[in-house]
């Protein structure tokens, strides 16, 4: 096994460095708002694809999708990420177009103009729940703890603090421009650790004789229930405020249109090999290069150690690094935008001044980030917190959303009201519910409570909450006597 | 070579000429965006 080389260490430090330096640059040249969090409406295509790309693949998808190919094969692409792009093409070619009609800058935005301000204040308080860095901060302690031997609390501080810096600084601009390095960074960086894996462990055809069959079964042994639910996550790209505020800070449709179909294959492509690289890791456990005791999730990061070269071992790490801060900068600067724009000006300062609103987004994101620090300290298991992200945006405002958006009589008052309301009040309390009256599986990786003799896994969660957000909807589109908005 | 390998080469081919295909654009879209920004 390799050690990291100096080289390594001058290559992140040169990275992190540049990152503050962006954030640093842009700090003084807002000129409103609008340019702030939304860099003027001007991103084109390639700027949409790189921050689009960058910022969806996090942590958890990197170690997500390497858990699930190192434990059970090519059906971590095949049921997990494939179905995600089906929804990135009904994004590309239904929802884009509709978004960019309108003059909206945030998701709550939407939600006001279809059923009025107390639903924009729940559709403000899910994105912002939802927008929390908990995982990202989680991610950075533990990458910390491996790549730099530092106490995953410390890693958190100083990692975590170098993304917050630029965000609070730069903005949308310097979220967009350091999106474009990261992405160009993690892309090269896994495309080249592919033969230097296939070098470790004596190329694809010991990986084909060595493993067992079920790992090149398209489905694998995942249970139908569990697939569809892994395939419906791909459902929140629908509703997702990153990515409607990427729509809403592009110059045109055809830009987040063409940056879509672009980036599905860039997406298809960065998926698949993180699937094989952790395929292969599991082969170098059989072969005993790796410690059999590898931990699923750390499969991908002890496998890239052992295979790459010094230097290219640095730009691997500063790829991985540069994957999660994408991420919490941009969700970051999502939360601090619902708190200045969604509730701090409706609610307290209607007359609030694009200054006013750029320094309450700058303490949004500050919040945002302690907040986030805090739960990434509290929460044992993140898996169950993942579990939370994911469900409480589809359970909440990806019915009125949808369907408000494609049948104008639907949109009463009550009915967003009741659905996004509900929706997130069922998340909460469920989620919380079996993270606190569950057994935590170690064997199924989940948090599960026996319901009615029934295994009921926390996953499942969106089995309830979806129907109630949509019977919810349906009611209130009833008893809502007054004319659609 | 397999056919998950000949794929799996694509992907490599795809990821690593493709993102750099786009940063390329990208640099040249930036250049004009930063001028902007200079002349403000």
């Amino acid at each position: 096994m390799h050690e990291i080389a100096t080289i390594d260490y001058i290559i992140i430090a040169l990275y992190l460095a540049g990152m503050i330096g962006v954030g640093l640059w842009f700090s003084k040249k807002h000129t409103d708002f609008e340019d702030f969090f939304l860099a003027g409406r001007s991103l084109t295509t390639p700027l949409l694809i790189t921050t689009l790309i960058s910022t969806y693949y996090g942590i958890d998808v990197l170690f997500g999708d390497s858990q699930l190919g190192f434990t059970n094969g090519v059906v971590a692409w095949f049921a997990y990420a494939r179905p995600t792009y089906a929804f990135f093409l009904i994004a590309a070619f239904l929802l884009a177009r509709r978004l960019k009609e309108e003059n909206f800058k945030t998701l709550p935005d939407i939600l006001d103009k279809y059923y009025g301000k107390k639903t924009r204040y729940v559709g403000a308080v899910t994105s912002f729940i939802y927008s929390l860095p908990a995982l990202s901060l989680y991610g950075f302690g533990m990458l910390g703890e491996v790549i730099l031997g530092w106490e995953p609390i410390l890693g958190m501080l100083v990692l975590g603090g170098i993304a917050l810096t630029y965000t609070l600084t730069g903005g949308f601009w310097a979220v967009a421009l350091t999106d474009s390095i990261q992405f160009v960074l993690m892309c090269v960086v896994l495309a080249m650790a592919f033969p230097f894996a296939m070098k470790l462990i004596g190329g694809f055809d010991t990986m084909v004789e060595v493993l067992e069959p079920s790992y090149f079964d398209t489905m694998g042994d995942l249970s139908i229930w569990l697939i569809i639910i892994y395939a419906s996550t791909g459902l929140s790209i629908l509703v997702e405020p990153t990515f409607y505020q990427r729509i809403f800070a592009a110059k045109s449709y055809k830009n987040v249109r063409n940056a879509l179909v672009i980036g599905i294959f860039i997406w298809g492509s960065y998926d698949w090999i993180i699937t094989i690289l952790a395929m292969a890791a599991k082969v170098a456990v059989i072969q005993g290069t790796l410690p059999f005791d590898v931990a699923p999730d750390a499969a991908l990061l002890t496998v890239m150690v052992a295979a790459l070269p010094a230097g290219a071992l640095g730009l691997f790490m500063a790829g991985v690094l540069s994957t999660e801060m994408s991420t919490l900068d941009s969700y970051c600067l999502v939360a601090g935008g619902n708190v200045a724009y969604d509730i701090y000006k409706p609610a307290f300062k209607p007359d609030a001044t694009d200054q006013e609103l750029i320094k309450t987004t700058r303490h949004g994101i500050l919040l945002s980030w302690v907040l986030g620090f805090a739960m990434a300290i509290s929460f044992d298991q993140m898996l169950g917190l993942w579990v939370f992200m994911a469900s409480i945006l589809i359970s909440s405002v990806m019915a009125p959303i949808l369907l408000g958006m494609y049948v104008p009589s639907f949109r009463k008052p009550l009915a967003g009201f009741l659905s996004a309301g509900l929706g997130l009040v069922s998340t909460v309390i469920l989620n919380i519910y079996i993270m606190t009256q569950g057994v935590y599986s170690a064997e199924e990786e989940t948090f599960i409570i026996q319901w009615f003799g029934i295994d009921f896994m926390q996953e499942f969660i969106m089995y309830i909450t979806v129907p109630i957000s949509l019977i919810s909807f349906f009611v209130g589109v009833v008893f809502d006597k007054g004319e659609p908005s | 070579m397999n056919n998950w390998e000949i794929f799996t080469w694509i992907t490599v081919f795809i990821l690593g000429f493709g993102s750099v295909a786009v940063f390329i654009f990208f640099v040249k879209d930036i250049k004009e965006i930063l001028k902007k920004f200079n002349k403000k």
